[in-house]
């Protein structure tokens, strides 16, 4: 089969193109985004005197002294859980909430609509400062204070507006026709909704809630101010446990793994599912 | 299986009136079309029968059984959407078994009922595909499928075929046509396309502006059309209408343009009390196949034109011709006009044939004369 050489080459596959320069920007890229939360975590692997020289150390013998410190003095495994149980419980509520509200917007018309789906949105463009005080005092007086139940109600509040709008614009993509061709065949509405339209959705709806989850886990300024002991959760932890009068860049390190760690490993499961949610009604014509 | 009335029925859009007085009664087993343009309210009044839209007012009836307000799953119709509204997240035989399984029926009795469908529309190769993995004929033939897989009283077809090329439409014409007299089950079809609605209806509403126009089975359509609508919507190419007066020309009554005339048969001038119509001006209708061609001003083909335009289809071939102001087409068999010129602007004379000659009420569009040649059903029997 020597011959093969003078065949015709089939044009079906064009070269690929290597443009050397495209790797350049994206190392460029990958390092300083990188780079800095290297130099955290392996701080946080450093014991006390290591981390806080003056000059930076990259070759160290790795200690454990920071995890040890928040874990078992400081027991921020509470906080941890307190993060969990307020990021998945507002994730849930956002978003069943969200999802029914987001529906009635894109197949309901109503009069007012536009200005419901507006109103929706300003909410989300008002700074959280703006409305600290008031949320404290609410808080103060509805006794929810440093309450799990608080933040919970709080952060649900906070992630509709962007789950609205988000799964506003999903929904408009779903023709009608599946929920029709579905309640001719026998269905009432919801079940419909519930067996044709929610399966459908189902990527869109997985990628927004692991958004609200990210948001919600990272949020910082109210937790902060509505909790002090009992409900705080990782964020405001980390800083209390960090920075008193001097920064523990160690303990501030090993925080910042205890953190991250959950993140990284959710979306690299999840990656998947979040492109091809994200990516409905994008790529299909 | 179940016949379909309606009475009088009404639907608004705010101030637009989408279906104005819509009146059918459809026998059990019949193949009904809803033809029109779009925005006839065709689409409206299907969607109506299924429960997808309340209508303003008026009555529908399925099986004598008033289903008017009803929700959609309690009428028991069958439909197929016009872009299929298959699940694309279940397979084809989820799709399929999907009304089945909404009415809680045994996994055998719903495989063995999916299975016999499957073979009925040749689909049983891709059951075990998604939709996203099928052809467009194959999309249609399983949302066909899953309509017929019901015992459904009515089947609601929403411009299916609008999707399909050419070819294969042919193909589901006879295809759909034969399966419905087969199953035997009431169908109404929405379509906007003449061509199906003649080809595979039993009988034809005609619908304009939310309006019926004529409801009649698809030869008296053709043949004795109610309206210049109906005439110039119905067959390709569509009918040619034009102004002319009419008018005593030595003792004898003859339509007239400004540039020619057109003999009329005495006989039918009688029937249809022509006389009384002398010097009005109506429009006069004629179907391309009734007018014929000659390169001589001989034999009845007493109009000279100028060709306009030369189509050949193949067997027949289309002439434009315009005749002073009037353009006309034309439609003769290829053998009969291969002696012809067929450059632009030959000097051509055209004939047109008396005994199929209609006339309209030029301003509500009436038939005033329907064609001599033409027979209602009910002279037939």
């Amino acid at each position: 089969m020597k011959k093969l050489s003078s065949m015709p080459e089939s044009p079906s596959a064009p070269p690929a193109q290597r443009n050397w320069w495209v790797y350049v920007v994206l190392i460029l890229v990958c390092v300083v985004n990188f780079l800095p939360y290297l130099r955290v975590v392996m701080a946080g692997f450093m014991d006390g005197a290591t981390s806080s020289s003056a000059t930076p150390i990259w070759f160290f013998s790795p200690s454990l002294e920071a995890f040890d410190y928040l874990i078992f003095e400081k027991g921020i495994m509470k906080n941890f859980f307190n993060s969990v149980v307020v990021s998945l419980a507002s994730t849930f509520f956002s978003v069943t909430i969200g999802m029914f509200c987001a529906y009635a917007l894109a197949r309901y018309d109503f009069p007012g609509r536009d200005d419901v789906s507006f109103w929706v949105l300003t909410n989300r463009m008002m700074p959280p400062v703006a409305v600290l005080i008031p949320i404290f005092v609410t808080f103060q007086t509805a006794g929810l204070l440093d309450t799990l139940l608080g933040l919970i109600i709080l952060y649900t509040a906070m992630q509709l507006p962007f789950v609205v709008w988000m799964l506003t614009g999903y929904f408009r993509d779903i023709p009608r026709r599946y929920e029709e061709s579905a309640m001719v065949d026998g269905d009432t509405w919801f079940a419909a909704f519930r067996k044709v339209t929610l399966p459908i959705m189902a990527p869109s709806i997985t990628a927004t809630a692991i958004f609200v989850m990210i948001l919600s886990w990272n949020e910082f300024a109210f937790a902060t101010f509505l909790t002090s002991n009992q409900a705080k959760t990782m964020p405001p932890a980390i800083m209390a446990y960090s920075i008193g009068a001097d920064i523990k860049w160690n303990v501030l390190g090993a925080a910042v793994v205890l953190i991250t760690a959950p993140l990284i490993l959710f979306v690299l499961l999840l990656q998947r599912q979040l492109i091809s949610g994200l990516s409905q009604g994008v790529v299909r014509k | 299986m179940a016949e379909l009335e309606i009475n009088s029925l009404m639907k608004q859009f705010g101030a637009f009136q989408a279906v104005n007085d819509v009146n059918i009664t459809v026998n059990n087993g019949e193949f009904v079309f809803l033809l029109g343009p779009s925005g006839c309210g065709k689409t409206t009044t299907l969607r109506m029968i299924a429960g997808l839209e309340m209508p303003s007012s008026g009555r529908i009836a399925i099986g004598g059984r008033n289903v008017t307000f009803l929700r959609p799953r309690h009428r028991n119709v069958g439909m197929v959407f016009q872009d299929y509204g298959l699940y694309r997240h279940l397979t084809v035989f989820g799709n399929i078994a999907y009304p089945l399984e909404v009415r809680r029926l045994q996994r055998a009795e719903i495989a063995r009922k999916v299975s016999a469908v499957a073979r009925t529309m040749q689909i049983t190769e891709v059951l075990q595909r998604k939709p996203d993995q099928l052809s467009a004929g194959q999309l249609q033939r399983v949302a066909i499928a899953r309509m017929l897989v019901r015992d459904a009283d009515v089947f609601l077809m929403d411009e299916p075929m609008s999707h399909l090329d050419a070819q294969l439409r042919g193909q589901m014409r006879a295809e759909l046509r034969h399966i419905q007299k087969s199953v035997g089950v009431t169908t109404i079809f929405v379509t906007h396309d003449q061509l199906e609605a003649m080809t595979m209806a039993d009988r034809i509403i005609v619908m304009k502006d939310g309006e019926m126009l004529q409801f009649a089975t698809p030869r008296e359509i053709f043949e004795r059309p109610a309206t210049e609508f109906v005439a110039t919507f119905v067959g390709e190419p569509q009918m040619n209408v034009f102004d002319v007066r009419i008018t005593r020309i030595q003792g004898k009554i003859a339509a007239m343009t400004e540039d020619f005339v057109i003999p009329l048969d005495a006989r039918w001038m009688q029937e249809n009390g022509v006389e009384n119509l002398v010097g009005q001006g109506v429009r006069l209708g004629v179907r391309p196949e009734h007018i014929s061609v000659s390169d001589r001003a001989e034999g009845g083909h007493g109009v000279a034109a100028e060709l306009y335009s030369f189509e050949p289809t193949g067997a027949e071939n289309l002439y434009v011709l315009k005749c002073g102001g009037v353009t006309i087409t034309t439609r003769s068999s290829t053998t009969e006009t291969a002696h012809l010129a067929k450059g632009e602007g030959s000097r051509l004379y055209a004939g047109f044939d008396p005994n199929w000659i209609y006339l309209f009420e030029p301003g509500s569009g009436r038939t005033i004369a329907q064609a001599a040649a033409s027979r209602s059903e009910n002279e037939e029997m």
